[in-house]
């Protein structure tokens, strides 16, 4: 029995030290060439843009004033569909930090967000100065 | 007894698996994908981890008399050492499966899972408690080598803080349960397991200790003696074959002052004093042969339940050295009370001179009808054997056989037995290991 936890207590310290050290080099990798390039290059998307993308084929949403595109995404959330197809093409902000029974997503979903990116949303603000 | 046994075991069983199906109910498993797999049992590790955790620490909560409909003090004990092992085991799991689970998304998932920015403050909650448990749980698996008694006690009351950072974690990110659902099932579940670990290392203290007077000190062998205490207030209650436990107020004591340990009672409960029979175990023992006659103990219980209460079934004792007493305390009540008994007893000393009790053991067996006492001596006949057992109990294979004594003479009985047809239901034994 101590000799069997003993080897726990080591194998999972293995596993942690194993998957922090693959996950930190897999995704500093990944993560080097898109954002500065995208800072520059952002695109903005207007309200009228981001409710033509409102069908789960084609499916945008803005969260906290940038805007995703989850259509590749839908089939691979934990929850059914229809909780993240309701609010294609619409404001997401608060749903997403909700979940709709007040728990936000993790710091896990906050990192599968980036790759989803398409730009920032043009506030009312905006748009006012605009026209 | 029977009765209030299965409704102990299944208050025990409605309280370890209740959460784990409360997030069933709550739609918790989900086996669509790989991923989604490892992540509901990544979920249902933690919250079977969490909820074992508390209710280790529930049990450990030692309120006298209310361990018997659970089987006694050392059976629960021993569950509470399978909980412990089996939450640290699951909790470990935990987080692994779920940055596994993440893995299968991006490695910028997996590392967000393990090393979340710090503010959010609920996942560094449980790595805090895990780090916790790991450094409480050491002395006792030895991670670091055998422990000491009293530094494994101290160690151990980090389990609280273990607990409250666990339902820091828990309550927050039960994500397949509605906030207030969480909060009402940890709450409850912890609630429970804090106010165990208040009385246990507060308020037993005050409602719990009585206190006694040392009045004799008898040797008994080399190393052994029995202690006779009379009660300064309302004395204990209690069955023959129970202990309690002794916390020695004795300022000349050399060590072991104000600690407490375990010890069996000797005397039968009809008897004026309360007796307790001390074996030269380790430094608060081995003190005790010397403290004052005069001095003060408090004494706390009674607690066990290794023996049945009637001993007109047929039974075989084993009782070896120090492990005699919880015997001797029913031989003393069956010789007071005029009982009936259908008892052989087998005394495994390692010579006459280290066979205490022996004398007035005889004159009880003359005493009481249907008990018989045979003397096994190592010296003289070698380690006990089924040839033996054979010549002087033919029948022990249809008595119910009880063992008490140290771990080697408990295996060796134990093995013989099995060997030669006893069903392991028919053999009970009792242990102090660090308890």
């Amino acid at each position: 029995m101590k000799r069997f936890m003993f080897g726990a207590f080591i194998a999972f310290w293995a596993s942690v030290i194993s998957i922090w050290s693959f996950a930190t080099l897999a995704s500093g990798t990944a993560g080097q060439a898109d954002p500065a390039s995208e800072a520059a290059s952002e695109r903005t998307i207007s309200a009228a843009e981001l409710a033509a993308h409102g069908s789960a084929a084609d499916c945008w949403m803005a969260i906290d004033g940038v805007v995703y595109d989850f259509s590749a995404y839908i089939p691979e959330h934990p929850a059914p569909p229809v909780i993240m197809t309701q609010w294609c093409g619409r404001e997401a902000t608060e749903a997403y930090h909700t979940k709709g029974y007040g728990r936000p997503h993790s710091p896990a979903a906050d990192a599968l967000l980036p790759p989803y990116r398409v730009g920032v949303l043009l506030t009312p603000d905006d748009s006012t100065d605009a026209e | 007894m029977k009765a209030t046994r299965i409704a102990g075991d299944a208050l025990l069983a409605a309280l370890a698996l209740g959460p784990l199906f409360w997030f069933l109910g709550a739609g918790a498993l989900q086996l669509e994908s790989a991923a989604s797999t490892l992540r509901s049992l990544g979920r249902l590790a933690g919250v079977a981890g969490l909820a074992w955790l508390l209710l280790a620490m529930l049990l450990s909560v030692r309120v006298p008399r209310w361990d018997s409909p659970f089987g006694g003090l050392i059976r629960l004990w021993h569950i509470h050492h399978m909980l412990g092992a089996a939450s640290f085991l699951l909790l470990m799991m935990h987080p692994i499966l779920l940055a596994l689970a993440a893995a299968a998304s991006s490695p910028a998932a997996a590392l967000a899972t393990l090393t979340p920015p710090l503010s959010f403050w609920p996942l560094w909650a449980g790595w805090g408690a895990l780090l916790l448990r790991m450094v409480f749980l050491a002395p006792g698996f030895a991670f670091f080598g055998d422990a000491d008694y009293q530094r494994w006690k101290a160690i151990h009351l980090l389990s609280a803080g273990a607990v409250v950072l666990g339902l820091a974690h828990a309550v927050p990110l039960s994500r397949a349960l509605p906030a207030d659902q969480a909060i009402w099932l940890w709450g409850s579940l912890g609630g429970l397991a804090m106010a165990a670990f208040s009385w246990r290392t507060l308020l037993s203290r005050i409602f719990s200790h009585r206190p006694y007077r040392i009045t004799q000190v008898d040797a008994l062998a080399r190393g052994v003696v029995e202690l006779s205490l009379a009660p300064e207030g309302r004395p204990m209650d209690y069955e023959p074959g129970q202990f309690a436990y002794l916390t020695p107020l004795d300022p000349a004591l050399g060590a072991g002052r104000g600690e407490e340990h375990p010890y069996s009672i000797s005397s039968a409960p009809t008897e004026p004093v309360l007796r307790m029979a001390i074996k030269d175990l380790g430094d608060a023992s081995g003190a005790l042969l010397n403290v004052s006659v005069g001095s003060r103990v408090l004494i706390e219980g009674p607690y066990g339940q290794f023996l049945p209460s009637s001993h007109e079934r047929p039974a075989l004792w084993i009782g070896g050295g120090i492990g005699l007493t919880p015997f001797m305390s029913v031989a003393r009540a069956l010789a007071d009370q005029g009982g009936m008994a259908d008892v052989q007893l087998l005394y495994c000393a390692n010579d006459p001179s280290r066979a205490y009790f022996q004398d007035e053991l005889k004159a009880i067996a003359a005493r009481v009808p249907g008990l018989t006492l045979h003397m096994h001596y190592f010296a003289e006949a070698g380690p006990l054997s089924l040839p033996y057992l054979e010549t002087r109990v033919p029948d022990y294979r249809e008595r119910r056989v009880y063992i008490c004594g140290p771990l080697p003479l408990i295996a060796l009985a134990r093995t013989l037995l099995r060997e030669a047809g006893v069903p392991r239901t028919n053999i009970t034994s009792e242990e102090f290991n660090l308890l």
